[in-house]
């Protein structure tokens, strides 16, 4: 074969070679630039079986960001986020977060974290003094316990009471129309199942006093095989059924439950049955299962909140999900919290962010507030409506009253000591 | 494993020889524990990284779990699946006690150690009785056992989300465990303690007790030593150093967490075993330094961590076929013995 290289220097390593010098005289702009950015932590869940949540975190933070940057950043500093997976695992949650702020350089913390995972990066804002937004963490104890209370802790997530009232409400009001006085409940054995469903049973007894719960089922998280339970529901024969399965665990459920046609024989309320990860799983979708809104693009039933939605589905090929909007909520805080402080400093923004309401795709009426007291979210869509097997999937959603919840959540924060 | 019971039987040939230098070598443990430690106490004033000494308690959480779990698996040949228990029963122990009663630190951390005690001698008597794979699982279904009633018990542990609100940390006799610095020193000190504490045992009498054991239980019967008790007590040891591994862990974090007690943990500590070696005392310690290390970089740059850790298995597993400190001191032998023989 004939020898075609040539000796001496290369076009390849000519053209290395002026990149890596145009590199070396660029980097002190690009140091200088990178200077003027703001970098903000996101440590949550890339990896095993909610790993699909995490990611839906991840994008809307993403675009987002990409909006604000675009806007001129926060005050004037593009933001660089870095997201970072933490397994699931608290431990791993609160190492990346101290990583993240200790090594990284991060200024601003989301922590975009699940249960446990919430309070461990919680303890480290706590330690570090890092501003910190809780994304994810439905728990209310999170914030309404104020043992809990941090000044540079936040939370832009659904908070469990706000939940369990308004549907204890709705389904009062369906219960006492059409007579359902036997109940059966089906939750996962944890503590947000058995939290959840103590806190909804309390208000659905509190506006029906007449219901009764005759069967209670724990099927344990990520379990397989629902069988068992669906025959100990049909068993008890009740008139109507709660359940707080969410996922895959739901859409299990109801796939083996459509088998021994349960839906058609008593009314069944799932909270976590409106959201697209388990709506669009589900095969056979049965008509009218009552569900609170997780994240729909319908409900609100706002130009603001379908754009969104559309934006964030022609983005990813995917719809979003209830963590989507709380992480996007989050972002859309922290920025117009900065750019009233004028600073992108997380004492600053801090100070701006409590008692701050901003315009906002999925708050209940355009806005959402970041109430001071106690730092989490209020003001943001809750209802609850029926499903039907195609788009828009739940299309007429009974919107909560905020008078209400407000009024029920602070008389259940006296009766738990928190006030 | 050829490899492995080639090393286990070169270990217990040069008995004799330990046995005899064995106040030299104590010595000797003693003056490289006290360079250890000037060295982590120094790196301080060195580096300001904090990640730096963030990464060194964590290292000292689960070096000290992962040795003491080699003082079954390696020393004593009970395979356990379920030594993480003794993790979680030490963070939870340890962080209820500071939360519930607020007792001064050091008096936690000895009523911790004794709780660690009686339970492990409850659950020892019964799985130390029982021989390799009805050993492992019996300790696993202990392991599964304390981590349903953490999990249950959410009145008394806070159920699946932990133990929330931070656990309080009151300075003692001028310590003071919120900070920092202090914080390091303080997972140092315990790390180089229980490690020499550990290195004692192995090479004590007793700890050639537990190799005889491992390699011929019936041979170490027939010369009248007690097999249940030098493996209930060793497991109860153990326990002790394990339990004081998940104390640091609950330092750090401020917290404890059902997942402390989850049978990964356990799975952790066998693959920081695979990583290190077990026929080295110090195998363990650097698996757990590796691990560590591995973790912290690919999750830096990929979510597919789990892939990249598996490859690393896989080298170890089929490629050396030892831990890594297995690998490098039976290399190291071989050309000591090739350059003696030249000589």
């Amino acid at each position: 074969m004939k020898r075609t290289r040539q000796p001496g220097i290369s076009r390849r390593s000519t053209l290395t070679l002026m990149g890596a010098g145009a590199l070396t005289f660029a980097a002190p702009w690009v140091a200088r630039a990178q200077a003027k950015t703001i970098k903000i932590g996101m440590p949550t869940i890339l990896s095993g079986r909610v790993a699909q949540l995490g990611t839906s975190s991840r994008n809307a933070v993403t675009m987002e960001v990409e909006k604000i940057n675009a806007a001129g950043g926060l005050a004037g500093r593009q933001i660089e986020m870095v997201i970072r997976d933490s397994k699931g695992q608290p431990q791993e949650a609160a190492r990346v977060a101290r990583e993240l702020v200790n090594t990284d350089g991060c200024e601003l913390l989301i922590d975009a974290e699940a249960s446990s995972g919430a309070f461990a990066v919680h303890e480290v804002a706590r330690d570090l003094g890092v501003f910190c937004v809780h994304t994810n963490s439905e728990t209310s104890a999170l914030t309404a316990d104020p043992k809990q209370h941090i000044p540079n802790a936040f939370r832009t997530a659904r908070q469990g009471v706000h939940d369990s009232i308004f549907g204890g409400s709705y389904a009062a009001a369906i219960a006492k129309g059409k007579g359902l006085k036997k109940w059966a409940t089906c939750s996962p054995d944890y503590a947000y199942g058995r939290d959840t469903t103590a806190e909804y049973t309390l208000y659905l007894k509190r506006f029906a006093p007449d219901v009764e719960i005759i069967s209670e089922s724990w099927p344990k998280l990520f379990q397989p095989d629902y069988t068992e339970v669906v025959t100990k529901i049909l068993q008890a024969k009740p008139q109507a059924l709660y359940s707080c399965l969410w996922g895959g665990d739901l859409t299990s459920f109801i796939d083996q439950a459509n088998i021994y046609a349960m839906f058609g024989q008593m009314e069944v309320f799932a909270v976590n049955m409106a959201d697209y990860t388990a709506l669009t799983v589900v095969k056979n979708l049965p008509k009218g299962i009552h569900s609170g809104n997780r994240y729909i693009k319908t409900f609100p039933a706002t130009p603001e909140n379908a754009a969104w939605g559309d934006a964030y589905r022609a983005k990813y090929n995917e719809y979003p999900t209830n963590w989507s909007w709380e992480n996007a909520t989050a972002m859309m805080l922290i920025a117009e919290a900065s750019k009233k402080a004028n600073s992108a400093d997380g004492k600053k923004i801090a100070e701006v962010m409590r008692g701050l309401t901003i315009k906002c795709p999925f708050g209940a009426d355009g806005t959402v507030t970041m109430r001071a007291e106690d730092q989490t979210l209020i003001g943001y869509a809750i209802g609850w409506g029926t499903t039907i097997p195609q788009e828009p999937y739940v299309p007429d959603v009974k919107a909560g009253d905020w008078k209400i919840i407000l009024e029920l959540e602070a008389e259940w924060k006296k009766s738990k000591g928190y006030t | 494993m050829t490899e492995l019971q080639a090393a286990r039987a070169a270990d217990s040939l040069s008995a004799p020889r330990l046995e005899a230098g064995s106040k030299r070598l104590r010595y000797l443990d003693l003056l490289v524990a006290l360079a250890a430690f000037a060295v982590l106490a120094l790196l301080p004033l060195v580096s300001d990284s904090k990640a730096l000494l963030d990464f060194v308690i964590r290292c000292s959480a689960y070096g000290l779990f992962a040795t003491s779990l080699n003082l079954l698996v390696g020393y004593t040949g009970m395979i356990s699946f379920g030594h993480g228990m003794f993790f979680g029963l030490g963070a939870y122990g340890y962080g209820l006690i500071m939360q519930r009663i607020g007792v001064p630190i050091p008096l936690a951390f000895l009523a911790t150690l004794a709780i660690t005690a009686v339970v492990a001698t409850i659950i020892g008597a019964i799985c130390v009785r029982l021989k390799e794979i009805y050993f492992a699982f019996v300790t696993l279904a202990f392991q599964m056992l304390i981590h349903s009633t953490i999990l249950s018990w959410s009145s008394f542990t806070g159920g699946d989300q932990g133990l929330r609100g931070g656990i309080p940390r009151p300075p003692f006799l001028g310590i003071d465990l919120s900070n920092h610095v202090h914080l390091y020193l303080a997972s140092c000190v315990l790390l180089v303690l229980g490690l020499l504490a550990m290195r004692q045992i192995a090479a004590s009498p007793f700890g050639y007790t537990l190799r005889m054991i491992r390699d011929n239980p019936m041979r170490a019967s027939f010369i009248g030593i007690d097999v249940w008790r030098a493996k209930l007590t060793v497991f109860v040891l153990a326990a002790l150093f394990a339990s004081t591994g998940g104390m640091v862990m609950a330092l750090f974090v401020s917290g404890a967490y059902p997942e402390f007690a989850y049978w990964t943990i356990s799975g952790e500590g066998i693959f920081i075993n695979m990583l290190g070696g077990v026929a080295t005392f110090l195998g363990p310690m650097v698996g757990t330094v590796l691990l560590l290390i591995l973790n912290d970089t690919v999750t830096r740059f990929t979510e597919y961590h789990g892939i990249v850790l598996g490859v690393v298995i896989l080298f170890f597993a089929i490629g050396l076929r030892k831990g890594l400190m297995d690998f490098v001191v039976e290399w190291y032998t071989q050309r000591r013995d090739r350059a003696s023989g030249q000589g």
